[in-house]
């Protein structure tokens, strides 16, 4: 496969998340609907949803092109993960935002794409096949969970958010100005909890391969236990909002600032994976 | 002459206003004691609670027939009103360019007591459904009011009159909307059952999933609860009704509060953080303002409320102008369709001189040399010469009707007129098969002239 598709295919991509990061964050300014407020005040028009599928779309013909002209597995290297996350993302949104009724919540995940999408091409120092070393049936299998669990946390963390700049401007009781088209404030909840609950056993089954991989590598080096640490950190945090949510109703601003934070967490071991990829030296 | 007789919300108080209103079963006879009025050729009865107007038409053009119009229009308003008080100095009048502005401006709610209120649209174009049915909007005041529904439209697409909140129950309405996403899932829980509870039942009872309401007096409480399909209980069970409810509108007479945090705190407990909204409505206020404190509890008080209405009224009113310049543009636009109108007589005769002689001629043709022509042959050449026709008059046609849009078809008009040898008259329309609306049109050519003027 020659370069020049791939580099066609990653600009048209790059290009479409552009054109709907835009739509969206119009539609959340309250600019989408100045020529027509007879349109549903939460729901976007659908040329950005439209733009936002099909980007996704290209997007995973984009990876399978660039991992067949490279010979890598996706989800083997270590070039892909913030690809594979921007493109699952994409799609779990489009899937998830009418039954959820969170049309704004695309004005934060297309503009993440579009970044992860662009990161992933200027981050990490280029594919890095994994050495004989690494190799193993339980990679794929670890890090395909791990990828799926970070979408979902990226849209829960978006929800939240937005939860966050919507109970702030009701608490304060300022309602004018941008942010006009905001889902309303138990939606968010609603589906923050939900991305959460769908990602968790993601999560749980990655850190459990994760761990059985790093006991059979015999991983000790200080970067492997602060990456597990903070790999561990992640899933006692979504775990604790999870749990304190289901026994104790903690919810709404609560369940937010956990979901931010074990969200930031999982962000952590994202970056020292990226970090460990971009020194070209893969262990 | 198109005119508008009326009295609104700004020219007389509603104890006035209602005099002069008319429902749904005494409209037509309005209407007809309108339409038999000499004076007048085209009428409409626009009747809501804020306005009474009566739309109409000179039968005959020029000022002192408009005169005599308005002057009808007023004596079948006081008839109507049947007050022998003296109603004129509540009345207003509109004539010709003025009356179509005002008539844009009403449908497009820029003369609204709440600007950019939706309902006026509606209202009006019930009063126009209703003066189509009677048969007595036929000719250009139909067009005109016709041309208000786009204005309306546009209004509203184009700007942002409609808008923002403008009244408390719309606020509380919206703010509902904003935590729960609407009120469909939501139990409302009214907590005191005077007029103001009243009033945010009459508000938000119909959008919600179900209503109780608690009051002091459990008699009064099952009284309101019974007008609005609701359930009544007692004072005494508040803290277990809070437990249940989404959203709650507080209105006693209670000198104290009678939601405190520490309620509102055991209430959440039970209620596992769900999000509770509360509406303070009372005056002194019955809720505690610092449960604005507790995580998933929201709290409008009357001043809350009373900033988001006067924030959305504020922001329409900034719409205003722009919403002028879009009636100022249809303005002109029907301003010039009306002046095409004076050309109408010329244009039906032109084609209809033009249609005439081609199809003499082909019918001396088909009953001589081409006698044997089969029927379907026939036909065709006929239609043929029906598109030659129309063909051919195609570009003076249309830089006469260019030319008359901006007033400056004199000329052009009579040089036509010589040239082909035409008396445009309306009896010539008549006759013309131009169709019926083409008809109506060209009969009020002469008087739609003075609309301009």
């Amino acid at each position: 496969m020659s370069s020049f598709w791939v580099d066609a295919l990653f600009l048209a991509t790059a290009a479409l998340y552009l054109g709907a990061s835009i739509l969206f964050i119009l539609f959340l300014m309250g600019r989408q609907h100045a020529s027509d407020p007879s349109a549903p005040e939460n729901e976007v028009r659908p040329l950005a949803p439209r733009l936002m599928a099909l980007a996704a779309v290209l997007h995973g013909v984009h990876i399978v092109v660039f991992s067949l002209a490279l010979h890598i597995c996706p989800v083997e290297g270590i070039h892909f993960p913030l690809s594979v996350v921007a493109m699952l993302m994409g799609l779990a949104y489009i899937a998830m935002r009418r039954r959820y009724r969170i049309d704004a919540v695309g004005a934060f995940v297309a503009p993440l794409a579009l970044a992860t999408l662009l990161a992933s091409r200027f981050v990490g120092g280029g594919a890095l096949a994994p050495s004989t070393r690494m190799k193993s049936a339980v990679l794929p299998f670890h890090v395909t969970m791990n990828l799926l669990g970070v979408a979902l946390f990226s849209l829960a963390s978006a929800s939240a958010i937005l939860y966050l700049v919507q109970e702030r401007r009701l608490k304060q009781k300022r309602l004018h100005g941008v942010f006009q088209r905001l889902p309303p404030l138990d939606a968010l909840d609603r589906a923050e909890h939900r991305f959460l609950l769908a990602g968790f056993p993601l999560l749980t089954l990655g850190i459990l391969s994760g761990t059985l991989w790093a006991v059979r590598l015999d991983a000790d080096t200080v970067a492997d236990l602060v990456r597990a640490g903070f790999g561990y950190g992640t899933w006692i945090l979504f775990a604790g909002v999870l749990l304190l949510r289901a026994a104790l109703g903690w919810r709404g601003r609560r369940a937010a600032y956990g979901t931010l934070a074990g969200f930031g967490f999982a962000m952590v071991v994202l970056l020292l994976y990226l970090l460990r990829g971009n020194t070209g030296t893969v262990s | 002459m198109i005119l508008v007789v009326g009295i609104s919300h700004k020219t007389a108080p509603l104890e006035v206003r209602e005099k002069f209103s008319a429902n749904a079963d005494v409209l037509p006879a309005v209407l007809s004691r309108l339409a038999a009025r000499p004076e007048l050729s085209e009428v409409m009865f626009v009747s809501t609670c804020n306005r009474v107007e009566v739309v109409a038409r000179s039968r005959t053009p020029g000022e002192e027939a408009g005169l005599l119009a308005v002057n009808a229009a007023r004596e079948v308003l006081r008839e109507h009103a049947g007050d022998a008080r003296d109603f004129d100095a509540y009345l207003y009048d509109r004539t010709g360019e003025e009356a179509v502005r005002h008539v844009f401006r009403v449908a497009a709610s820029l003369d609204s007591m709440v600007l950019g209120e939706p309902q006026i649209l509606g209202q009006v174009k019930e009063a126009y459904e209703a003066a189509m049915g009677a048969g007595t909007l036929r000719g250009p005041l139909g067009r005109c009011v016709h041309r208000a529904f786009t204005v309306a439209k546009r209004v509203r697409t184009e700007t942002q009159i409609g808008a923002g909140t403008v009244s408390i129950s719309s606020v509380a309405v919206d703010l509902a909307r904003r935590i729960f996403g609407g009120l469909d899932q939501s139990t409302v829980l009214l907590v005191g059952a005077g007029e103001m509870a009243e009033a945010a039942a009459k508000a938000l009872g119909k959008g919600a999933k179900s209503m109780r309401v608690v009051n002091r007096s459990v008699e009064r409480a099952a009284e309101l609860a019974a007008h609005f399909g609701a359930s009544a209980a007692p004072l005494d069970a508040l803290e277990e009704e809070l437990v249940h409810a989404d959203v709650v509108v507080t209105s006693t007479g209670s000198p104290h509060f009678i939601v405190t945090k520490d309620l509102v705190k055991r209430v959440m407990r039970a209620r596992r953080g769900r999000t509770l909204f509360f509406i303070d409505i009372a005056v002194p206020r019955n809720v505690d303002p610092r449960i604005d404190g507790v995580d998933n509890v929201f709290l409008f008080n009357v001043d809350d409320l009373e900033k988001e209405v006067a924030e959305g009224q504020k922001a329409r009113h900034g719409e205003l102008a722009r919403a002028e310049t879009i009636v100022d543009e249809e303005l002109k636009g029907f301003l010039a369709w009306v002046r095409g109108l004076k050309v109408q007589p010329l244009v039906v005769g032109l084609r209809a001189k033009t249609r005439g002689v081609l199809v003499a001629e082909l019918e001396r043709t088909l009953g001589g040399r081409l006698k044997h022509l089969p029927e379907a042959d026939r036909a065709a050449l006929l239609q043929m010469m029906e598109s030659a026709t129309n063909k051919l008059l195609h570009t003076p046609l249309s830089r006469l009707k260019e030319a008359a849009a901006s007033d400056d078809d004199e000329q052009l008009a009579q040089a036509l007129a010589t040239a082909f040898d035409i008396v445009p008259r309306e009896e010539e329309v008549d006759s013309a098969p131009s169709g019926a609306s083409e008809i109506a049109e060209v009969s009020v050519g002469a008087e739609a002239e003075r609309v301009t003027h």
